[in-house]
């Protein structure tokens, strides 16, 4: 065998799946290189075969007939194991030094195109994105037709080969975003990229920032209409989500696929979220705030009702409501982690819990129940999981500021969440503007 | 960058801070009757120093006032800047002692001063970290967020209006020898001077900012007359903060809450958070100007911790007023002297330039 061969059988002849065949093509001698997990080897002789018969019968000579084939390489040992690697063919032309990479029959290793399962949609295209990223790009192609629609794709990593693509319409994106990703991302290419976290290290972003900068979306049709807005969408191979860039406050509270309903009904759709958004912040330092340290800021009734439901609860408000806000996280995070047919047991026993036992046990109050139940709900509305996942985290901080120092602490922390998020950029784009595309010319 | 509504926005925001609380006791205590004029008089000199000021800066497009004067030695400038640093610090000082004494006052009774302290300006400290452009983006949601209550609020202290209590009208000039009177500048002193330091951030319309200054016109005569309608003079000028007071007696049947006082102050003191980031991203501004080697960051804590020392010291409300009062000399100084300076130094450079050119 020859060095090249041995070569490529060194770096990975440890692997049981790799395989080197020995076969006749174009009555040449040649080695067949690949992984069998992912070369579905039986269909590409096939069509192998007839290829190169088809191309004969047209008179060429099979020199020509090669490169029609394949790209062909001299003596590139290296470019040789990452196609195999990532699932290419190589027909190694014996005492030639020349190798083809060949785009075999691969194994039907991806799922078909679903409906999303983390988004739901009411009345909007819902294909879904899945891992493999040709498919991803072309449900974008497909949502999205047009000649300004640009890909530049990456393949990085050092130990873990992941394709990565940028895709961005001409003309209407802000170029120096373009610049500044396409420049980092080459920079940084040696990174491992598998989640969100060392796309963000490889971005520059700074790992302590509790907003994403990243605005996720299962969705092409929500994909297509960021990359019309101007923004810069990000595909990472094996990841069933785009990441759309910059990440802004307003995504929060407006989905494309509302632009179905007529525009008073979005407005008010709209306006529902951001109340939402509100009340997931406010309403348990509110709660905190009034019965601890302000109750007389509430009319003499309601204060006097509050009281009552409050009697017999032996700890100070904070301690009950971070025991039942603790309690509630717990819920949600183990209905995400059970199995389907174990989590309606997760919601009876957290009803239950929640809903009755708790107050019957005078544990918590009456009122705490209607409070938390609300932040839930409220918080549910918002758009996409990253930025509904830093309201939940923020409300935190309230509670605490509330039951230090009352209404006040509750407006104190408003003013320092505002101002956190008015302090966030995303390369120069701050997380308040509305949009950052260009006007169309 | 072009940010002329941020830049009205701050500047609305700035001002509706400071009017409701000191100043309409300021004007009550300074005349017995026709408000109005004191009142007018006041907006009058704002309007002007607002305007000299304004055209002074026009002449230095993307120049703050620092770099105005980097032709000159530094000893020099900085004979000039001082009066303006002690302002800020002094403002600084006197915000958050007098509005963590209204704090306490209002609706925190059981709460040490010194952590209210502590919090309005640990929050404001953090804001103004994060330079001017976050400050007016704050700003931007403040305003969303808590601009509707407050006009809410003040729409509905019209309830127990009296309007026989506004005549008489004739006024004399008596108030001008009042110290009450000049400590009513307080309300106006403050705010502008942002517009000089901000152009290298970005730039601004004029007509925008004199456009904000014409919006807070109504709010200015409001937050002395609706005391004065509702109490008439002789009893507001009992009251402490007359303008709280209304406020505190207002009823509204359908809302849940009792004390609207508490919804008014508090946007109030959002704002006021505001302002203070604002002074002290100014204050940090001039030391880092003479002091560049240094961290503005470490500055800020610094700056931050002395103020939280002296304003721990000073003890009671007289003492508000006394440094209230010893202020007016800096604060005339930052009305009159600054935007003089600027405007005749910019006219200068400008007959200059036409000069060479001929």
């Amino acid at each position: 065998m020859e060095q090249i061969v041995l070569d490529i059988k060194k770096a990975l002849g440890g692997n049981d799946d790799f395989f080197i065949k020995r076969d006749y093509l174009l009555k040449k001698e040649v080695l067949l290189l690949g992984l069998s997990t992912l070369v579905d080897m039986t269909k590409t002789k096939t069509i192998l075969q007839k290829q190169s018969e088809g191309l004969i019968s047209q008179g060429k000579t099979s020199e020509s007939i090669f490169i029609l084939m394949g790209e062909l390489f001299e003596d590139d040992t290296k470019k040789a194991i990452t196609s195999v690697l990532e699932g290419k063919l190589i027909i190694y032309i014996e005492h030639t030094k020349k190798f083809i990479i060949y785009e075999p029959v691969p194994k039907g290793l991806n799922r078909s195109i679903e409906v999303p399962s983390n988004e739901s949609v009411i009345q909007g295209p819902s294909n879904s994105f899945t891992e493999d990223i040709d498919t991803n790009i072309g449900l974008l192609r497909k949502q999205l037709t047009s000649n300004k629609l640009l890909v530049h794709s990456f393949t990085t990593g050092k130990n873990q080969k992941t394709k990565i693509s940028l895709l961005f319409i001409n003309g209407l994106v802000d170029k120096e975003l373009v610049e500044n990703i396409n420049s980092l991302i080459e920079k940084n290419k040696s990174m491992d990229i598998s989640n969100l976290q060392s796309m963000s290290k490889m971005l520059g972003f700074s790992s302590w920032d509790t907003v994403s900068k990243f605005n996720t979306t299962e969705l092409p049709f929500h994909a297509s209409q960021f990359l019309k807005k101007g923004r810069v969408v990000i595909l990472v191979d094996q990841l069933p989500f785009a990441l759309i860039l910059p990440n802004l406050l307003w995504d929060m509270f407006i989905v494309e696929s509302d632009r179905n309903f007529p525009f008073p009904i979005m407005i008010t759709i709209s306006c529902l979220r951001v109340i939402g958004a509100l009340i997931a912040l406010i309403s348990p330092g509110m709660y905190v705030a009034l019965v601890a340290v302000n109750p007389e800021a509430l009319q003499i009734e309601l204060a006097l009702s509050v009281a009552q439901s409050r009697e017999g609860v032996p700890y100070p408000a904070l301690v009950e409501v971070i025991i039942m806000l603790v309690v509630l996280e717990l819920i949600l995070e183990a209905s995400i982690r059970l199995p389907k047919s174990v989590g309606p047991t997760i919601t009876m026993v957290g009803g239950i819990i929640l809903g009755q036992a708790v107050v019957e046990a005078k544990l918590v109050s009456n009122l705490l129940i209607i409070i938390l139940a609300a932040t839930t709900i409220a918080n549910s509305t918002l758009v996409g999981a990253q930025s509904s996942l830093s309201i939940r985290s923020f409300k935190y901080i309230n509670v605490i500021l509330s039951s230090l120092f009352g209404v006040l602490g509750l407006v104190v922390g408003l003013v320092f969440i505002s101002s956190y998020l008015a302090s966030l950029t995303t390369f120069g784009k701050s997380y308040l503007y509305l949009n950052i595309g260009r006007k169309e010319q | 960058m072009v940010r002329s509504l941020h830049v009205m926005i701050m500047y609305v925001l700035c001002h509706l801070g400071l009017i409701f609380f000191m100043f309409p006791a300021d004007i009550i205590a300074s005349t017995e009757q026709g408000h109005w004029f004191p009142i007018l008089i006041g907006i009058i000199v704002h309007f002007v120093c607002l305007l000299t000021y304004m055209k002074g800066l026009s002449f230095f497009p993307k120049k703050d006032i620092l770099s105005i004067f980097s032709k000159s030695k530094k000893r020099v400038t900085f004979l000039f800047f001082a009066p303006v640093l002690l302002y800020l610090i002094m403002a600084i000082i006197i915000t958050v002692r007098a509005y963590a004494e209204i704090v306490t006052l209002v609706f925190l009774s059981h709460t040490p001063l010194w952590t209210i302290i502590l919090l309005l300006l640990s929050v404001s400290a953090y804001i103004s970290s994060k330079g001017i452009e976050a400050i007016l983006r704050t700003a931007f949601l403040l305003f969303i967020l808590f601009f509707p209550i407050l006009l809410f609020v003040l729409i509905m202290s019209f309830q127990n209006v009296d309007w026989r209590y506004a005549i008489p009208f004739d006024t004399d000039l008596g108030f001008i020898s009042k110290p009450a009177y000049f400590e009513s500048y307080f309300a106006f002193a403050g705010g502008f001077l942002f517009l000089g330091f901000v152009q290298p951030f970005f730039s601004y319309e004029r007509k925008y900012v004199i456009l904000s200054a014409i919006f807070l016109i109504p709010f200015f005569l409001f937050s002395v007359y609706i005391p004065i309608l509702t109490l008439g003079q002789a009893t507001a000028s009992k009251a402490f903060l007359p303008f709280v007071l209304i406020v505190d007696s207002i009823n509204i049947d359908w809302l849940m809450f009792d004390r609207v006082t508490m919804f008014f102050l508090l946007s109030l003191i959002a704002f006021i958070i505001l302002y203070l980031s604002l002074l002290m991203w100014k204050a940090i501004r001039i030391i880092n100007y003479y002091i560049p080697k240094s961290r503005p960051s470490y500055l800020l804590f610094g700056l931050s911790v002395a103020i939280f020392f002296v304003c721990f010291w000073i003890p009671d409300w007289k003492d508000v007023e006394n440094i209230l009062f010893m202020n007016s000399f800096l604060r005339s100084y930052v009305i009159i002297v600054v935007p003089l300076s600027i405007y005749y130094i910019g006219r200068r450079l400008k007959r200059k330039d036409t000069n060479e050119t001929i």
